[in-house]
């Protein structure tokens, strides 16, 4: 028994001795100290993390191929610039300069090679003026101004359809919008809002026509389809309204604005525009304010809205302002 | 409170005080000074590293024992012994605490016992039931028609509920068995140093050297009445029924115990044990309002004898249930509260620190470092597996933009990489070392077990997480908060211990 708690002994002394001995070389490695062989002295180093996407690149470090491949890091590195870079079959090459600091890490985890041939595809099959994404539903469409006429394909090639027709001799177009159910799209130039519906053989629910929102006393400046698909949200240069996409609706003017030139942010998730419009104040000096309007279905029954509550907020604005 | 309770309850919270002081600490490190931090955990890191190294090294040398002597004619050795050593006059009193435990658990044990390599006219049993069970005399009496005639003597005690000063305790029963035994020996005329007492749980088989073991060693010690004999406690009875969780862990404690009859100067008594009958008498038997009575009645002895007393590891097995229960989930939480019961030995070190400061005959540097060493175990146990699992990755997430550009930042992951390394090369080891401990297979248990029992031990990462930390953590919480532990004996399979 005696040998054997000897050499227990021994062995806990041991494992103390390379404890306080190895403890402060793992620690002095972790902070990025290393023996310098030629000055016999700890100097602290930093290292460069190096990650690609996609990974596997070759390294060349200062010139010198290494043997690892991304992702990777290279460790002691004394500070200074280093030249790295980075190649893979069938990608771009990246090339930099990577400051390193002592005791710090030098990050390069951003990387990406691109493919060199990139996998490049034409996806319209007639010509056309404008576009517009849909990631949701996995579509394109687009606007031939001169054929008027309304294209939709998916995302990849394939699929190439004629959705609609837009109202005879409508130009110029000044913008367009898809509504949120895809089933039509607005087009719109100062004088006139126009709404093309889709497919609409099957659906007896809209009119087989487009419908024409004539404006001749206002000049429509921007709109929005409404999250119900069936209210557009108007700015022309004197009022916010909303109308519905039907013929002969009349539009509703919910604000009254005091500056033709206005900038707005329609947010379709929430139904809220945000816009902006001059305001004088009592000195005189006119200030540009920033609004936002609520037009939630759960708020509020647009059919309802009338300009008097919004014209008594401005007031009530005017009121505090000491206009 | 008078001053001796204040003593109490504030070394009652010191040991929960310092492991929730650590996690804590660390912790509140890692989020504002993620250096220091990380500075702690790569040494605990390494430390662990070390201490894994260093304990599997002492593993192998007790398993190594436990192999030379697995042979070993003890009975034969006994009978060389000059007679003056006195086997001749031997008695082996065996106490076998019985709670709810079905006649399926204590049969086995009983023959286990009447297996053994020892002269059964010189084994006095006791079988020492609980009064409120309800089973309890029926059980004794089948039991005592069939083992009755079989040993030297054969005694069924009965232990009153609710006794003045007494807890429903193992300890309690065991002492009201070894009081009753007094009296039978004391009939017989058989002197009290003649006698050694083994103290076991009701499923614990007994190997057929142990008496012959027990007895050598006992004869041989030097001061024969300040030791208490400690064998190797194996989880083998059910070991291939249990479910992979319930064996990795009852394995790992089997070893875990091994490892500590190598440290002679912390190795305390644990599970079923013997001891000197004239030694448990003086030092007025177990405690009977304690949990761990199997460790309390090493520190009873160690106080009574003023530091000169010592455990003397018995390199041959005793074999115990494992325990699991029905499911996965079961078998966790039944494993889960068994463990809690172990690190409730925590109670110990109020116990221990209040003797030492009311004797005056043990040195101060042996009081400091018994004191360390009781401390040191259950805060590690309570903390490291919380540092190595939980807190260690901390400084990454938390530590900030500044600390993440750190090299420091970048290395700690990497070493903590390379302790779980070392982690598989010791775990390696101890698949090894778990497969030659294993009883033979049993019939219509399939081959493939064996690989299974290999396959198994990659759930350990897992089972550190349920029951690395948590239960010892558990109990010194609760004896923090003097939200005292009752006695809750465990489910093994079917059955209840």
């Amino acid at each position: 028994m005696y040998n054997f708690q000897k050499i227990r002994f021994s062995l806990f002394f041991l494992s103390v001795l390379v404890f306080f001995l190895g403890l402060p070389l793992i620690l002095f490695s972790a902070f990025g100290y290393k023996f310098d062989n030629r000055s016999l002295k700890f100097v602290k180093t930093g290292l460069i993390f190096v990650k690609t996407q996609p990974a596997g690149a070759r390294i060349y470090f200062n010139g010198k191929l290494l043997t690892e491949k991304t992702p990777t890091s290279m460790q002691e590195l004394l500070p200074g610039t280093y030249r790295i870079s980075l190649e893979m079959e069938q990608h771009y090459p990246w090339k930099g300069e990577v400051e390193v600091e002592a005791g710090k890490v030098s990050r390069m985890d951003k990387i990406i090679l691109f493919p060199v041939r990139p996998n490049l595809q034409q996806l319209n099959q007639e010509s056309f003026n404008l576009f517009f994404v849909d990631p949701d539903k996995k579509s394109i469409y687009y606007l031939d101004q001169g054929k008027g006429v309304v294209y939709r394909s998916g995302l990849d090639s394939g699929i190439f359809e004629d959705v609609a027709s837009l109202p005879d001799k409508f130009e110029p177009i000044n913008g367009w919008a898809v509504s949120p159910d895809r089933r039509k799209l607005f087009v719109f130039n100062q004088r006139q809002i126009g709404v093309v519906f889709f497919d609409n053989r099957e659906n007896y629910e809209y009119p087989v026509s487009p419908v024409l929102l004539d404006y001749r006393r206002e000049k429509v400046a921007a709109a929005f389809w409404h999250s119900d698909s069936y209210h557009l949200v108007v700015l022309t240069d004197k009022h916010i309204q909303v109308i519905e996409s039907r013929p002969g609706a009349l539009p509703v003017n919910l604000v009254e604005l005091n500056n033709a030139e206005k900038a707005a942010f329609y947010d379709f998730k929430e139904d809220v525009l945000y816009f902006s419009d001059a305001q004088r104040s009592p000195d005189g000096e006119i200030y540009n304010n920033l609004y936002k309007l609520e037009l939630h279905s759960n708020l509020y029954s647009l059919e309802r809205l009338i300009i008097q509550p919004f014209e008594g907020i401005k007031s009530a604005q005017k009121e505090d302002n000491g206009e | 409170m008078n001053s001796r309770l204040s003593l109490k309850r504030f070394l009652e919270i010191v040991p929960g005080g310092l492991s929730w002081g650590i996690i804590v600490g660390l912790i509140f490190l890692s989020f504002f000074f993620p250096v220091f931090s990380a500075v702690i955990i790569i040494s605990f890191d390494f430390y662990w590293i070390i201490r894994t190294v260093y304990l599997t090294t002492l593993l192998v040398m007790a398993h190594q024992r436990i192999f030379r002597q697995r042979n070993e004619d003890w009975l034969e050795r006994c009978m060389r012994l000059p007679p003056e050593a006195g086997f001749s006059e031997l008695y082996q009193l065996v106490i076998f605490p019985v709670y709810n435990e079905g006649l399926e658990v204590l049969r086995p044990s009983l023959e286990a016992l009447a297996a053994s390599r020892y002269p059964r006219d010189k084994i006095i049993v006791i079988m020492a039931f609980e009064e409120r069970s309800s089973y309890a005399r029926d059980n004794a009496l089948i039991l005592e028609e069939k083992f009755g005639g079989i040993f030297g003597s054969y005694l069924s005690t009965f232990h009153p509920d609710g006794l003045p000063g007494e807890a429903r305790t193992k300890g309690a029963n065991a002492t009201w068995a070894a009081k009753s035994a007094r009296e039978l020996l004391d009939a017989r005329k058989i002197r009290y140093q003649q006698v050694v007492v083994s103290c076991f749980d009701a499923d614990t088989c007994v190997d057929k050297e142990y008496f012959g073991c027990l007895s050598y060693h006992f004869l041989t010690a030097e001061k024969r009445h300040q030791a208490s004999y400690q064998p190797m406690p194996v989880y083998n009875n059910n070991i291939w029924q249990a479910p992979s969780f319930a064996r990795l862990v009852e394995i790992s404690s089997s070893f875990c115990q091994m490892i500590e009859s190598v440290r002679l100067e912390k190795f305390v008594t644990f599970s079923s044990h013997s001891m000197s009958f004239k030694t448990l008498v003086e030092i007025n038997y177990w405690p009977v309002d304690m949990i761990s009575d199997d460790s309390v009645i090493y520190w009873k002895s160690y106080l009574y004898y003023n530091g000169d007393y010592r455990v003397v590891p018995l390199y041959v097995t005793v074999s115990l249930d494992a325990a699991y229960s029905g499911n996965i989930w079961r078998t966790m939480v039944v494993q889960y509260k068994q463990k809690r019961r172990w690190a409730w030995g925590v109670e110990n070190f109020p116990f221990v620190v209040e003797g030492f400061i009311r004797n005056k005959n043990i040195s101060l540097l042996n009081k400091v470092r018994r004191s360390f060493h009781l401390l040191e175990s259950h805060v590690t146990w309570a903390v490291w597996a919380v540092i190595l699992v939980v807190i260690g990755p901390l400084p990454i997430f938390f530590g900030g933009a500044f600390f993440s550009q750190m090299a420091i930042a970048y290395n700690l992951p990497r070493i903590a990489g390379l302790l779980f390394r070392f982690t598989l090369l010791t775990s390696l080891t101890w698949i090894f070392l778990s497969w030659t401990i294993l009883p033979p297979r049993p019939k219509g248990i399939s081959w493939f077990k064996h690989v299974l029992l290999v396959l198994e031990w990659v759930f350990v990462p897992f089972i550190i997480l349920i029951i690395g930390s948590a239960p010892a953590l558990d109990a010194q919480t609760r004896l923090m908060l003097a939200r005292y532990m009752e006695f809750n004996p465990t489910l093994k399979g079917n059955k209840v211990l």
